[in-house]
């Protein structure tokens, strides 16, 4: 019965992280910094509920005062594009990354 | 120690001690409130530059970029972080457990606990705790122990303070009281010699007028030989010994109302005794005889003129009724109060009820007064 809940759950991660892989990845490398991005929206935003929610209302609707990155970042690389998923799949793909890449449960 | 002074030294001390109590009160809260706040004040202190630290060693954390974090631990205290949504980031100890986040600083359980908002939020941390061991405030020990030493030294103090007050009028007092007891001394002789003398004139051979005159003088000495030995009662009291024998109480109010028949006759007033049996009584015949004394002389000078004293004597009681001016239910109440008269016009010195009822307790006689205005009073004693 372990082995099964254990599969399953191995399952369900890894078939999340495909949809991750497949959803994120198209635009950004694989040696894109989500860990720094991750920091300043916890440093901006500190509580996970607040955090995701401003990460979807900037990849919904990306705008110069919604974005956490330097002046000069935007400046030279210009703003994000907006996000062609659909909602339901932007806030899945945002769960799955603050998941990845929390610091809060990094702490021990 | 003279009568009233106990109550004088009483009302001073509670006077000077209840003073006293305050101002030791009000300097001692207001000592503990200073020190608690000045104790609280360094607590405070200390739990923000622990605050400091810890900001400082996530600052630090934060710049680093790794899989793990290793959350800064302190031995002097114990943290915990919140976010903004106040909810338990990390904590070094299972037991802070925050629902308040109003107070930024407050004691519990003898811990201290400071609250801080911290801005950026390192981890997420919106909110830092501090936990600390208070260290105890034993003040409060102390300064009962102070309170009661001190309360003690003022009690001595005061008790010296009082006597020294006390010192003059005492010694006033007790001159006065020498003088009375002197002249109450000097007094017994002059009457002695009246009434014996009164006694021993043949009335045969005296006229009509000088007899009524006579009768007079016999009345007047009378009334000065009983307030003679109201004094006497009131000074020697204490100082007396009581001899209690059976005494015949019909014999002996036959007696007293024979001599206060005098009295009774210039007001012409007829005094009825209705003593048909022998009561037997255990008593100091001076006592009863002042007790008796007392009542009838009492219900002679304030009864109407041309009126009935009637007195009545049966197993358990003993009751003598005027028909006088009476008195009010207030008059009544305070009737035992030593020095004091309704009624200005008579004479005396207001001891007569105060004498009655210093002897009826002394025996466990219960006294009723029953007395209706411009009727008269009944007074009934009853063993």
């Amino acid at each position: 019965m372990v082995k099964i809940l254990s599969f399953f759950l191995l399952l369900c991660i890894s078939l999340g992280a495909s949809e991750f892989d497949k959803n994120c990845f198209d635009c950004h490398s694989q040696d894109f910094k989500f860990h720094i991005i991750m920091n300043k929206y916890t440093l901006k935003f500190s509580s996970e509920k607040r955090i995701k929610e401003a990460m979807f209302d900037y990849l919904r609707e990306p705008s110069l005062d919604k974005s956490i990155l330097p002046l000069e970042y935007i400046q030279k690389f210009g703003l994000k594009e907006k996000s062609p998923l659909d909602d339901k799949t932007l806030r899945e793909m945002i769960d799955i990354y603050y998941e990845k890449f929390n610091l809060q449960s990094k702490l021990f | 120690m003279y009568r009233g002074e106990k109550k004088s030294i009483f009302y001073v001390l509670g006077l000077y001690l209840s003073s006293t109590l305050l101002l030791i009160t009000t300097i001692f809260v207001s000592y503990y409130y200073y020190e608690r706040d000045q104790f609280e004040h360094s607590e405070k202190d200390l739990l923000r530059k622990y605050t400091l630290l810890l900001t400082q060693q996530l600052s630090t954390l934060n710049e680093n970029s790794s899989q793990k974090y290793k959350y800064p631990r302190f031995d002097e205290f114990e943290s915990a972080i919140y976010d903004i949504d106040k909810n338990l980031i990390f904590s070094t100890n299972r037991d802070i457990n925050i629902t308040n986040f109003k107070d930024s600083f407050f004691i519990k359980e003898s811990n201290s606990y400071l609250l801080s908002p911290l801005t950026p939020y390192y981890f997420g941390a919106a909110f830092i705790i501090i936990e600390k061991k208070s260290k105890n405030l034993n003040i409060l020990n102390n300064l009962i122990f102070i309170a009661i030493v001190t309360i003690i030294i003022t009690l001595i103090t005061s008790i010296f303070l009082v006597n020294l007050v006390l010192k003059p009028m005492r010694e006033n007092i007790k001159l006065l009281d020498n003088f009375i007891k002197d002249t109450t001394h000097e007094l017994n002789t002059p009457i002695t010699a009246i009434l014996t003398n009164i006694e021993t004139i043949n009335s045969s051979s005296c006229d009509e007028k000088t007899l009524r005159k006579l009768q007079r003088i016999k009345i007047a000495s009378q009334s000065i030989s009983n307030i003679y030995e109201d004094l006497v009662y009131l000074l020697l009291n204490h100082k007396t010994s009581t001899q209690n024998i059976d005494l015949n109480l019909r014999e002996m109010l036959h007696q007293r109302v024979e001599y206060f028949t005098n009295m009774a006759t210039a007001k012409n007033i007829d005094l009825l005794l209705d003593a048909k049996e022998d009561i037997d009584f255990k008593a100091d015949k001076k006592k009863m005889q002042r007790l008796i004394d007392n009542l009838l002389s009492n219900a002679i000078k304030y009864s109407y003129k041309s009126t009935n004293i009637r007195v009545v004597l049966n197993e358990t009681t003993l009751s003598i009724e005027d028909e006088g001016k009476g008195m009010s239910e207030q008059e009544v109440k305070k009737i035992f109060t030593r020095y004091l008269r309704f009624d200005k016009s008579q004479g005396g010195f207001g001891m007569g009820y105060s004498i009655i009822k210093a002897i009826a307790d002394e025996y466990e006689i219960k006294i009723d007064i029953v007395s209706k205005e411009t009727h008269g009073t009944k007074v009934t004693l009853s063993w």
